[in-house]
């Protein structure tokens, strides 16, 4: 909808979360464009959440083939093979959310993200990327940043029952409602890249230790050239090699990252449904928030652990 | 729906057979009847809720944690009256005072004139046996309608709400500013005027002011609708209106030296008492006798019951705009009309980022108790927002523990006796317990008080047998016990919350 007001429709439709965060920030939701590349089972319920909500559009990347281990966490596939066989799981969701609310725009783009040029993202105002590999992660990022135009930047993973959130909403102005008034925040977030070159070290004691655990394993991702996720119990040797190095180098303790718990990382490729639900919601929230400039948003890593 | 009266389709074989219960309720009435029957039957519960960005589970385990019930949330707090009525401070208490001002005059009052005109002589003398400041002041209103105010064209109504727009938003203010007026203290030497309360200023009407012409506008067209007058179609064209408006001769005010305004934080009511009420009553009695030989017979007004979901019937265009004009009087911030319909109609604000967030939650207890093996500090319960964003869990509580002599129970407990005992060996075997037990109640029917000398009759009865014959309850097959509510006190007279008792009589 290009209209300043909201129509007697989506005036209707949307009655109740009107009511939650206001009409001025729902006329910005529908004029937003969100980009989300990887459609695992979390990127499944965050889509619905931001379709729910009456985004303007929702563009899916994800050339893969559907195959039952996909059918595990992501609920817009449809169980029955003769539905899904021959598609990707990007279109096979595509058709599935545009039930969910027909005046989202709700389209499927083929091709690798990361290569795609700065031109591309000037079409979006939220770029979400999931069980992204670290290289991919930064350029995408960075082409985000590239750009005149604001593009907020989110990378999110799942792995068992553990999830991850990241988020760079670069030069982010927003209100926050405190009791009885209203207060403007200006906030500056770090790219990934600069956010991850902190030391270890230096990071307070209470960061979650799956934030370290991450970075291993994503390290040991890109030296083995593995996809993201693609990992077992068996590689479980070499990953502690590597994280007794990477600590060595960083002067950080070893028993900071448990073996057990890169232990389940690695054996957990596959989603966990409710953990899904819970950061698919956070994270719904939070592009609602960085779009509608209502709301103090994360800053800028999130964690979880069932 | 579920309660007890539909206890007869979830009945307790359907309760029996659950192995766990998720409530997806709408209300904390359904919640605590739900608590109570997973109590009962010793069900778990996971239980959740969610407003706006706000979300909220808990775990409830048969012993392990205390019921949904064991913890209420404080009641929520209402304006007193007279900071409705006199001094509101924020916009809440305005939409609160127009949303009572629209009921008032557009609903009650014309029931009242109906229920007047329908049966005088039975509206008169109950009138007349209240005889009190309330219905001195419904007389009031109704012989308004009928005579002193009454509408007979639009023009009519167009004159009766510029009126009121003087009474409300320049009168009444400059009469309370007279008898408060902005240096006084009150009798302890504090200022009168200090925060919460703010300082109002009367209303200037102008016919170019948009909103004070939407106030006629609303206001005209209700009150037309009252009378069952045609709305003309120059009512909403504001040249036209504002030409109307300005013909309207509007008397000057004076304030009065003796008003009396409720200042009183605790007072329910607004009318005031005199001695002369009961004078006052007759004379608005015989004053309505005469109005109404001068009205035709079938004379009827049309009471308006305010519906908020139309767009088009002015009803939340009269209430915003009442309420918008009172905050100008107090300089409070305005509203507008959608803003103002999600405040008054009280409406629940749903999203689906925290449904899901709360169902994924649920989901993840649900698995710990179909496990079965977990212990209370296993579980989680979990306040969330995602507006701040804030994150809370914790562990839930235990159930409280009471004790009496060497005995100690939960809420979860049941005492267990055998052997099909009568009324006296029920007693007698809490006696040994060293409890006095002076009520015995099975479902809602008392089997035995202590205060009612025929009960003694019943002292060798089986206690089953009561249940069937007097609580008239329904045994099935496969059941080999009842449960009775025993209400006891102890040596000192100090009342005991003990167990459910369930009585084997097989």
């Amino acid at each position: 909808m290009d209209g300043e007001q909201l129509t007697e429709q989506e005036t209707a439709l949307y009655d109740r979360q009107i009511r939650v965060w206001g009409a001025d920030a729902q006329r910005r939701l529908s004029k937003a464009h969100v980009l989300v590349g990887g459609v695992q089972g979390t990127i499944a319920e965050l889509c619905k959440n931001i379709v729910l909500a009456g985004v303007g559009s929702v563009t899916l990347v994800d050339g893969r083939p559907v195959t039952e281990e996909a059918l595990n966490a992501n609920f817009l596939i449809p169980p029955d093979e003769k539905d899904y066989a021959g598609r990707s799981i990007a279109e096979v969701c595509c058709d599935s959310l545009k039930d969910f609310n027909p005046m989202v725009r709700v389209t499927v783009e083929k091709g690798d993200l990361s290569t795609r040029g700065t031109d591309f993202y000037e079409k979006f105002d939220v770029v979400i990327v999931s069980r992204c590999s670290l290289n991919a992660k930064k350029t995408i990022n960075q082409k985000c940043r590239k750009l005149s135009k604001r593009i907020a930047f989110y990378s999110v993973d799942c792995r068992d029952s553990c999830g991850e959130i990241f988020a760079d909403l670069q030069n982010h102005s927003c209100t926050q409602k405190k009791v009885d008034e209203t207060i403007e925040c200006h906030l500056q977030y770090p790219s990934f890249e600069e956010a991850i070159l902190v030391p270890w070290k230096a990071l307070p004691k209470r960061v979650s230790k799956l934030y370290f655990a991450m970075r291993v394993i994503e390290k040991f991702e890109e030296i083995e050239g593995r996809n993201p996720g693609e990992t077992s119990v068996a590689d479980l040797p070499t990953v502690l090699k590597l994280r007794n190095e990477l600590c060595e180098a960083q002067s950080f303790t070893e028993s900071q990252i448990p073996d057990a718990l890169l232990e389940r990382l690695l054996s957990g490729r596959m989603e966990f449904p409710p953990v899904c639900a819970i950061i698919g919601g956070i994270l719904g929230q939070e592009v609602i928030k960085a779009i509608s400039c209502k709301g103090e948003p994360l800053k800028n890593f999130f964690y979880f652990d069932a | 729906r579920f309660g007890t009266v539909t206890e007869n389709v979830f009945d307790d074989n359907f309760w029996e057979n659950l192995n766990v219960v998720i409530n997806a309720l709408d209300n904390v009435n359904a919640r605590l009847y739900v608590d109570q029957r997973c109590l009962y039957f010793q069900k778990p519960l996971l239980e959740s809720g969610t407003l706006g960005p706000k979300c909220n589970t808990q775990v409830v385990i048969p012993h392990l944690t205390e019921n949904y019930g064991a913890s209420r949330d404080p009641p929520e707090k209402q304006a007193p009256m007279c900071t409705v009525h006199s001094f509101p401070h924020n916009i809440d208490h305005c939409l609160t005072w127009a949303r009572s001002e629209f009921e008032g005059l557009l609903e009650k009052a014309p029931a009242e004139v109906n229920a007047f005109l329908s049966s005088p002589d039975e509206y008169i003398s109950a009138m007349r046996n209240a005889g009190d400041a309330q219905a001195r002041d419904t007389l009031e209103r109704v012989l308004e309608c009928l005579e002193t105010e009454r509408c007979k064209t639009f023009e009519d109504c167009v004159t009766w709400a510029r009126l009121k727009f003087e009474d409300y938003f320049a009168n009444r203010v400059k009469q309370l500013t007279y008898t408060f007026p902005e240096d006084v203290s009150t009798s302890t030497g504090a200022p009168f005027w200090s925060a919460p309360k703010r300082f109002p200023h009367p209303l200037q009407f102008s016919s170019s002011d948009p909103s004070h012409l939407h106030f006629i506008m609303a206001a005209s067209i209700l009150r037309a609708e009252t009378f069952g007058i045609p709305i003309p179609d120059w009512s909403t064209n504001p040249k036209k209106l504002a030409e109307v408006v300005d013909k309207v001769v509007v008397p000057e005010f004076q304030p009065k030296k003796d008003a009396k305004i409720v200042t009183d934080d605790k007072a329910t009511s607004l009318s005031s008492s005199s001695v002369d009420d009961a004078a006052v009553i007759d004379e608005l009695i015989s004053k309505l006798k005469h109005c109404r030989k001068t009205l035709p017979p079938d004379f009827r007004m049309k009471p308006i019951q305010f519906e908020k979901d139309d767009d088009t019937n002015y009803h939340m265009d009269f209430i915003a705009a009442l309420a918008n004009m009172r905050a100008r009087n107090y300089s409070i911030p305005e509203v507008d009309k959608l803003k103002a319909k999600f405040i008054a109609g009280r409406i629940i604000p749903a999203i689906a980022t925290s449904t899901a967030l709360a169902t994924g939650l649920v989901c993840l207890e649900l698995y710990k108790v179909l496990d079965g093996s977990h212990k209370r500090e296993d579980y989680r319960n979990t306040f969330a927002n995602l507006a701040l964003p804030l994150f809370s869990m914790a562990e839930p509580v235990p159930p409280k523990v009471f004790k009496h002599h060497d005995m100690s129970w939960t809420v979860w407990d049941r005492w267990v006796l055998k052997g099909n005992p009568t009324l006296r060996e029920l007693l007698q075997w809490l006696e040994d317990k060293g409890l006095n037990a002076y009520s015995v109640s099975c479902g809602s029917s008392l089997l035995y008080n202590s205060m009612f000398p025929r009960h003694k009759e019943r002292m060798d009865k089986k206690v089953a047998d009561l249940a069937r014959e007097v609580a008239k309850v329904e045994i099935p097959p496969y059941r080999r016990h009842v449960d009775v509510v025993v209400a006891c006190e102890d040596d000192e007279g100090n009342d005991i919350d003990i167990p459910l008792i369930s009585v084997y009589f097989r």
